[in-house]
C-alpha cells in the first residue's frame, strides 16, 4: 500500500512539472509583438526623435507603417510608441539603424553605447547614414514602395543589393572604433533617389562615433580592396575602357622608420575587360588603372590623415613596434606623420570574347 | 569500475560552464598586455595542486578526502575540512546567484531572479540527490547533447577576429599582477571543479595520469575564452564589458545559417553544464556534512541545503554585492585551491612512510 502511495506521490509531482515545461514566463505571443526593422534617429535641439518602420504581417494590406515619437532618450521615445501601438514592440530583429546627417556630425557615442549596454537591440544591425531630414526620408520610402517592406534591409544585404561601393558597418564595429586607438569606421550615406528608391552617396568617416568627413563611393571601393574584402563583380571605368574586378588580393609590412611609421601595402587587382573606348592596347589599360587607383588611393590617404581618423585601420599594422602607451597617441601623433608606400599591380586575366592585340 | 573518460568529461564540461563569463573580464581587468601570462601561470598553478593532489589521494586506495584526513585525528579532520565546506557552500550561492544575473542580463530581462533561481537550484538539488553516479552519466548526456554546439559556436567565434590585436604580447613589468585582485579572482575557474575528485573515490576508480593529461584540454580552452574577444574588439573594448565572449558571439553573422543569434544555443549549454557544476559542490557538501551528522538521510541534507542556498542568494541584493561576495570568497578558494591538495599530498606521503617503517 505505502508503495503504491509512493509511487502515486512521484507520478504527481512529475505531473506538477508539465506546467513548467514550456519555459514561459511572462511571454507575448508573435501576433502582440511588432518587430520593426529599420529605426530612425534624429535630434532636435535636446531631444531624440525615433522613427520605426514595422513591416505589417497583413498579407492583405502590405503597407508599410512608420511611427514616430520624441523622448529625452532613445528608450523614451521606443517606450512611447510601444505604449501607443496595440502590441509591443520588440527591437530583436532590428537590422538598420538610420541616423539623420547632422545628429551624426554631432555625435553619436552614447547611443551606440546604449545599444550595446541594453542588449535588446543586436549588435549586428547596420548603422546608416541619412542625407535628407528623416522625415522626408520615410514620406518618400512610403509613397515610393507598396509591396517590398524590407528594402531598406535588402539594400545592404551581401546576399541582394550590396554591392562594395557601399559601406557596411555594425553596430560592434562602431562600438569597438569609439574606444580603439587604431581604428575608426566608415558608414555609409544614403538618401531617396529619383529613379530607385534609395541612393548612396558615399560612406562618412566616423572618428570616435563622430562623423567628420565623407568619402565617395569610388574610395568605398578603395577602402574595401585595402581591407582585402572582396571587391570582386565591380566595374571600374576609365577612359579608355571598362573592366570588371574579378579578385583582389592585399599585403601589407608596417615598419618604424626614424620614429615614422612606413607601410608597404601592395594591392593586386584581377580585371577582365569590359568594354573599350576606340583602340587601347591591354598594356595601356592596365597602366592607367594603376594610375587611377593609385592616385584615388592618395587623396583618400591624405584626407584620413588630415582629419585623423584611421579608418584604414593602418595602426593596426603597427602593433609590433609601438608599446600601448604609443598606441594610444596613434591619431594624433603618429597617423599625420605616417608614410604609406602603396604598389598597385593590375593583371589583366583575360579580354573577354575578343582577341585584342598588345598584351 | 574505471570511470576516467566520465571524470574527464565531467571536468571538462563544468570548467567550460564556468570559463565564459567572468574569467574574461577578470583576465582584461588583470593586465592590458599579454594576457597569455596571467592565464598560463594560473593554469599552472591549477596543473600542479590537480597533480599534487591526485598524488596524495593515490596512497590511499578506496578512501574519501574526509578519511584521509580523518586518520590524521578528530580534530585535524576538522580544522582542515571545515573551511573546505564554507567554500563549497559559498561557491553554490555565488554560482547560482551570479549565474542567475547573468541570465537576467543577457537574455531574460524581464523574469524575476527567484523564479530563475529556483530553476537553477531545483534541477542540481536532484541531480545532487541521486548520487555521483547518475551525475557523471547526466555529465555523459550533457556533454553529447551540448559540447558539439558550444565546439561549433567556438569555431565560428573567430568570425570577426582580427589577428593584429594579439600585440602587444608582453611588456616589462607584466609579472606585477600576482599579487592584484583581478588576477585572484580569476583563478576561481580553475578552483571549484576538481575537488570532487577526492569525495568519489570509494564508488569511482580513474586513471590519474589519463586525467592529468586530458586537462591540458582546458589551456586552449581558457586562452579562447579570452582572447576571442580579445581578437574581435581589443583590449580597450572589451576591457569595458560585462561579459566579452557573449558579445564576440553576438556579432557573428552566418548568412548560411537559419538562426539569426546562436548566443541563445550557447548559452543554454552553458547554463545546463553551470547547474551540473552546482549539483556535483551540491554533492560533495553533502557528504561532507552527512558526515558529521552520519543518522540524517543524505537525500534530506541535501534538500536542507537547497534551500539554505535559495535563502541566501535571495538576501544577495545586486550585482555589485555579488561581486563583494565573490571576493571575500577568495580566501578560502585560495584555501580550497592549494592548502587541500597540500595536506592531502603530505598525509599519502606520511602514510607511505609508515608502511616503509613498519615492515
Amino acid at each position: 500500500m505505502i508503495k503504491v502511495m509512493r509511487r502515486l506521490c512521484r507520478i504527481l509531482l512529475l505531473l506538477a512539472a508539465v506546467p513548467l515545461l514550456h519555459g514561459c514566463w511572462d511571454n507575448k505571443d508573435i501576433n502582440h509583438r511588432s518587430l520593426p526593422l529599420v529605426m530612425g534617429i534624429a535630434k532636435q535641439q535636446d531631444k531624440y526623435r525615433i522613427y520605426l518602420q514595422i513591416p505589417s504581417s497583413d498579407p492583405q494590406n502590405p503597407q508599410m507603417k512608420v511611427v514616430a515619437e520624441s523622448g529625452r532618450t532613445v528608450t523614451e521615445a521606443v517606450d512611447r510608441i510601444s505604449m501607443n501601438m496595440e502590441s509591443q514592440v520588440d527591437l530583436l530583429h532590428l537590422k538598420v539603424i538610420l541616423v539623420e546627417k547632422h545628429f551624426a556630425q554631432e555625435g553619436m557615442a552614447d547611443i551606440i553605447e546604449g545599444f550595446i549596454r541594453a542588449r535588446d537591440i543586436s549588435p549586428k544591425a547596420k548603422l546608416v547614414i541619412c542625407n535628407e531630414s528623416l522625415e522626408r526620408f520615410f514620406e518618400n520610402m512610403k509613397t515610393a514602395i507598396a509591396g517590398n517592406q524590407t528594402i531598406l534591409c535588402d539594400f545592404f544585404d551581401k546576399n541582394a543589393g550590396w554591392n562594395p561601393s557601399i559601406a557596411q558597418t555594425h553596430i560592434w564595429e562602431t562600438f569597438r572604433s569609439i574606444h580603439s586607438y587604431t581604428r575608426d569606421v566608415i558608414a555609409p550615406i544614403i538618401q531617396t533617389g529619383k529613379d530607385t528608391i534609395i541612393e548612396n552617396v558615399g560612406s562618412a568617416i566616423i572618428k570616435n562615433g563622430k562623423m567628420v568627413d565623407r568619402i565617395n563611393p569610388n574610395e568605398t571601393l578603395l577602402y574595401y580592396a585595402f581591407k582585402g574584402a572582396s571587391t570582386q563583380g565591380k566595374i571600374e571605368v576609365l577612359d579608355h575602357a571598362s573592366v570588371l574586378i574579378v579578385n583582389n588580393t592585399v599585403s601589407h609590412h608596417g615598419k618604424i622608420v626614424n620614429s615614422k611609421p612606413l607601410l608597404r601595402s601592395t594591392i593586386r587587382l584581377k580585371v577582365s575587360v569590359l568594354e573599350t573606348r576606340g583602340d587601347p592596347t591591354m598594356a595601356s589599360i592596365r597602366q592607367e588603372l594603376e594610375e587611377i587607383e593609385a592616385k584615388r588611393f592618395a587623396k583618400l590617404f591624405k584626407k584620413m590623415q588630415l582629419k585623423e581618423a584611421d579608418i584604414l585601420g593602418v595602426g593596426q599594422y603597427f602593433r609590433t613596434d609601438l608599446s600601448r602607451s604609443e598606441l594610444s597617441h596613434w591619431r594624433s601623433v603618429y597617423l599625420p606623420k605616417a608614410e604609406l608606400q602603396l604598389t598597385i599591380k593590375a593583371i589583366i586575366q583575360n579580354n573577354g570574347n575578343l582577341k585584342t592585340t598588345g598584351m | 569500475m574505471d570511470k576516467t573518460l566520465q571524470v574527464i568529461v565531467m571536468c571538462i564540461v563544468t570548467h567550460l560552464g564556468l570559463m565564459f563569463f567572468l574569467f574574461p573580464s577578470d583576465v582584461m581587468e588583470t593586465v592590458d598586455v599579454g594576457h597569455w601570462l596571467p592565464i598560463l601561470v594560473g593554469y599552472l598553478l591549477h596543473f600542479a595542486f590537480v597533480a599534487l593532489y591526485t598524488k596524495g589521494l593515490a596512497y590511499y586506495d578506496r578512501h574519501d578526502l574526509i578519511d584521509i584526513f580523518l586518520t590524521g585525528g578528530r580534530t585535524i579532520a576538522v580544522l582542515l575540512l571545515l573551511p573546505l565546506a564554507v567554500y563549497f557552500i559559498m561557491v553554490n550561492i555565488i554560482t547560482v546567484r551570479a549565474y542567475s544575473e547573468i541570465i537576467t542580463i543577457v537574455f531574460l530581462s524581464n523574469t524575476p531572479l527567484w523564479a530563475i533561481m529556483a530553476l537553477l537550484l531545483t534541477i542540481p538539488t536532484y541531480i545532487a540527490m541521486t548520487g555521483i553516479e547518475s551525475i557523471f552519466r547526466t555529465g555523459m548526456l550533457l556533454a553529447i547533447l551540448f559540447l558539439p554546439i558550444v565546439l561549433f559556436v567556438i569555431c565560428v567565434s573567430f568570425h570577426n577576429t582580427d589577428w593584429h590585436y594579439l600585440f602587444p604580447l608582453l611588456e616589462r613589468d607584466s609579472f606585477n599582477f600576482i599579487t592584484e585582485r583581478p588576477f585572484l579572482k580569476s583563478l576561481f575557474i580553475f578552483t571549484g571543479s576538481f575537488l570532487f575528485l577526492g569525495f568519489v573515490r570509494p564508488t569511482v576508480t580513474y586513471n590519474r595520469r589519463r586525467i592529468l593529461i586530458a586537462s591540458w584540454i582546458l589551456l586552449p580552452l581558457v586562452l579562447l575564452s579570452v582572447y576571442i574577444p580579445l581578437l574581435t574588439f581589443g583590449q580597450d573594448t572589451a576591457s569595458m564589458l560585462q561579459f566579452p565572449f557573449i558579445l564576440a558571439v553576438d556579432t557573428i553573422d552566418i548568412t548560411w545559417l537559419m538562426f539569426d543569434r546562436i548566443t541563445g544555443f550557447f548559452l543554454l549549454g552553458m547554463v545546463t553544464f553551470v547547474m551540473l557544476f552546482v549539483g556535483l559542490v551540491m554533492w560533495a557538501t553533502n557528504r561532507l556534512i552527512h558526515r558529521c551528522m552520519p543518522r540524517v538521510r543524505p537525500e534530506w541534507i541535501t534538500l536542507m541545503l537547497g534551500m539554505v542556498i535559495f535563502a541566501a542568494s535571495l538576501f544577495v541584493r545586486d550585482w555589485g554585492s555579488v561581486h563583494r561576495l565573490f571576493w571575500w570568497n577568495s580566501i578560502f578558494r585560495i584555501y580550497a585551491f592549494s592548502v587541500i591538495p597540500l595536506a592531502t599530498y603530505l598525509f599519502g606521503v606520511m602514510k607511505a612512510r609508515k608502511l616503509q617503517v613498519s615492515p
